[in-house]
């Protein structure tokens, strides 16, 4: 790079002698990198703890790869056998072969696996591969049936059909009651088993109802507020924000001691003559207790976005519909209630999105049938160990929001949306 | 002033640096909350001379430590599991196998597999206690003849008032089919056929009407003091404690109680694996087994814990016996269940499902 002076009508040079465009450029990126680097944190933060979390869970939901790894010869003698006839003894070869090549570790985790298919597998394919060393064939047919009868269960061999490719649906299929038979035909789960459809159904019922209420409750709430004078509307405020500032736990329990058979609210009817003590209300562990209680915690979600509207629509609005002769009620719902649409919208989705995806208030009120479809999510995360299949529900779960968002911006535009 | 926060973070981090290195010298032992984590304090924890135990609470399951183990980064050392978790969890390789010469033997030499009431069914555990579901009422509460079987439990006509029972299936097919006739040693095996399982539903359908669901441990004693229920379904522990800490005039039902075992396990890639493996030797030896029952009514798993808590009576810390609370003893075997985990591992999923299906109908 050039020191020399600057030549009159060369480019303009800085003091050092650089170009000035140079010069320029070189701080414009710095500062750009600058402003990078401070964006780094949280991005790193979103990839490490959002992104490749979830991610992964997707890939869960429908990694069937373990199969194909640990019974690749099983797997191919399946594709020969016209699953109906009885297995032959090549059938047997190939799961002995396989499972004495087979690593211990990923073998019982291969049990886990198969036994999400056919309840049994996983004490079958333990027993097997522990009387297996002793066992020196060909043949082996009738030393693993000696092993263990259930070889001879023609089902257990049929179910290996809805495992036989690295990917599979089944997961996703399982979450709403289906499931594949031999030949990957999608057929219904056993009748005393549904209960996933039932189980979102009612998710989505109970987020419904819970919107609804709140609704009804928080839109007379946000009017007060953004109406009364500001003295009287601070200390309703406060109201409002004060049990959302109190813990949840202390929330849930005090709804317990309220509702329940013995508590606070039936004792008082009870006493008034109201209700027969033989007949007091059921109101806690189960539908209703989940969707009392949700509906006061989420609450708070939809006062504030309602207010926070209401509060910038100008009082004179009203004033001129009366002037120009509507009535208060139809002014109100001409004049004032399509202004607070967006305020609505904003409060519904916030508290829809929220209640869907509930789960520590139906876990401890919901009993035994207020418990919504996260239970069962973390049900399968942290007991049945069966991540594939939470990772399934948690999939749905995210479609079903996002096409909810959808609708809505669709329907009323989410430029429109104000969360307060 | 921006200096002296950045300072006050740069100084708060190298103490949380270095209090992250003197935690290596802890032994973090994962358990149950309540008065059972009470007694493993007094027992195990009060009674050990090396590294400090932390105590840390969990609510069972494997998906916690699945977690730390598959991403390596595990904080625990010692957890208290279930029997199905103890198969599981070392199936899939997330326990330590544990070194059986390890252990203390039993006073006569007896090493400690041969001292245990059950087989250990791998490497990866060791023994820990004994408790069970069983159904208990409240004095006073029926008039004339008094529940005494578990098929009373099951029969709402004779003992009427609402039944407690938990949320999940785990001991009530049991219970179901021994109230229906079933021979205990038949249990299992009618089970394992899917018109055994039709058969318990049936019978459970008997007091569906009259069914309060519970899920917390310390609710079922809740429901019958209440009067909400008139007879309840509940951890063992939970009645013997009731009645001998609190003086409660509970009545248990040992007939066709379900007994569960709960093993310790060591994690794979535990940060102070040495030392928590003494401390397991130190836990699981006779002394301390039968020391834990002072503080709840469990039952140890080694014969010679038993056998020192029987020689020494009264036992229990208050100066009762505590013996006639025990899942265990003598007595009551011939009419419980020892559950059989190998069963509920595989079958588990699907009758949870159907339990849950049936709960909500």
């Amino acid at each position: 790079m050039s020191t020399s002076p600057a030549k009159p009508g060369g480019p303009v040079l800085t003091a050092d002698g650089t170009p000035l465009k140079t010069s320029l450029e070189r701080s414009l990126k710095l500062s750009k990198l600058r402003a990078l680097g401070l964006i780094v944190p949280p991005l790193l933060f979103l990839i490490i703890l959002f992104v490749i979390p979830i991610g992964s869970l997707l890939t869960r939901s429908v990694d069937d790869g373990l199969s194909n790894k640990v019974l690749p010869k099983t797997l191919a003698a399946f594709e020969r056998w016209d699953k109906t006839s009885e297995p032959d003894e090549s059938m047997f070869e190939a799961v002995a072969l396989d499972m004495k090549a087979a690593d211990k570790l990923e073998l019982s985790k291969l049990g886990t696996r198969m036994n999400y298919e056919k309840s049994g597998w996983r004490s079958l394919l333990k027993i097997t591969a522990r009387g297996l060393n002793r066992v020196e064939g060909p043949p082996y047919k009738p030393a693993m049936l000696e092993l263990n009868k259930r070889w001879g269960d023609i089902k257990f061999w049929q179910s290996l059909g809805a495992m036989k490719d690295p990917v599979t649906l089944g997961y996703y299929l399982k979450a709403v009651d289906l499931q594949y038979d031999g030949n990957k035909n999608i057929m219904r789960v056993k009748k005393h088993n549904r209960i996933y459809q039932m189980l979102w159904w009612r998710t989505f019922l109970v987020s419904l109802i819970v919107t609804v209420g709140c609704l009804v409750l928080a839109y007379p709430v946000a009017h007060l507020l953004a109406t009364l004078p500001l003295r009287l509307s601070n200390l309703l405020m406060i109201c409002v924000l004060m049990p959302f500032w109190t813990s949840l736990l202390v929330r849930i329990v005090s709804w317990m001691v309220m509702l329940q058979r013995n508590g606070v609210v039936n004792d008082s009817l009870v006493s008034l003559g109201l209700l027969h003590d033989e007949s007091r209300l059921s109101m806690m562990y189960n539908f209703a207790g989940t969707v009392i209680v949700m509906t006061q915690i989420l609450l708070p979600f939809m006062i504030l976005p309602i207010y926070s509207v209401m509060k910038t629509i100008p009082s004179s609005y009203m004033k001129a519909a009366q002037n120009l002769g509507a009535t208060p009620a139809l002014a109100f719902i001409k004049v004032y209630m399509p202004q607070t649409i967006p305020g609505v919208g904003a409060g519904c989705i916030l508290v829809f999105i929220v209640a869907i995806g509930y789960y520590i208030t139906p876990e401890l009120v919901g009993g035994k049938d207020g418990r919504l479809i996260g239970n069962l999510i973390a049900y399968h995360m942290q007991n049945s160990l069966n991540w594939g299949l939470a990772a399934a529900m948690g999939t749905i779960l995210l479609i079903a929001i996002l096409t909810l968002y959808w609708v809505y911006d669709k329907l009323v535009g989410v430029d429109n949306m104000k969360m307060g | 002033m921006m200096r002296n926060s950045i300072r006050t973070i740069l100084l708060s981090t190298v103490v949380a640096v270095g209090m992250i290195g003197t935690a290596q010298a802890e032994v973090n032992v994962v358990t149950w909350g309540g008065a059972y984590a009470v007694s493993q304090q007094k027992a195990y924890g009060d009674t050990w001379k090396g590294e400090t135990i932390n105590w840390i609470n969990y609510n069972g399951g494997l998906g916690e430590i699945r977690t730390q183990v598959e991403s390596g980064a595990v904080t625990w050392d010692v957890v208290d599991v279930l029997p199905d978790q103890a198969r599981t969890g070392c199936d899939e390789g997330l326990f330590e196998p544990l070194d059986r010469g390890m252990f203390v033997p039993a006073p006569d030499g007896t090493p400690m597999d041969k001292d245990t009431m059950n087989t250990a069914p791998n490497d990866c555990v060791a023994p820990n206690i004994f408790w069970s579901y069983l159904a208990f009422y409240e004095e006073g509460t029926f008039k004339g003849e008094q529940p005494s079987t578990i098929a009373d439990f099951f029969d709402v006509k004779k003992f009427p008032g609402k039944r407690g029972i938990h949320t999940w299936p785990n001991a009530l097919i049991e219970m179901a089919l021994l109230a229906d006739g079933v021979p205990i040693d038949k249990v299992y095996e009618v089970m394992s056929t899917d018109k055994g399982i039709d058969r318990a539903f049936a019978k459970l359908d008997q007091i569906k009407d009259h069914a309060v669901f519970w899920s917390a441990g310390s609710k079922p004693i809740e429901l019958v003091k209440s009067g909400e229920a008139s007879m309840s379904l509940a951890y063992n522990g939970r009645v013997g404690a009731a009645v001998l800490n609190e003086g409660e005039k509970l009545v248990p039902i040992w007939d066709g109680q379900v007994v569960e075992e709960q093993w310790w396990v060591v994690l794979k890639g535990a940060p102070n694996a040495g030392a928590a493996k003494k401390f397991v030797a130190h836990a699981t030896a006779p002394q301390q087994q039968a020391a834990q029952a002072k503080w709840i009514s469990y039952g140890p798993m080694r014969k010679s814990a038993l056998a020192l808590i029987k020689a020494n009576e009264p036992w229990h810390h208050s100066g009762v016996n505590i013996m006639p609370h025990m899942p265990t003893r003598e007595e009551v075997l011939p009419r419980s269940v020892f559950a059989d985990p190998a069963w509920w591992a595989d079958y588990g999923g699907e009758i949870s499902e159907r339990y849950t299906a049936w709960m909500s109908q």
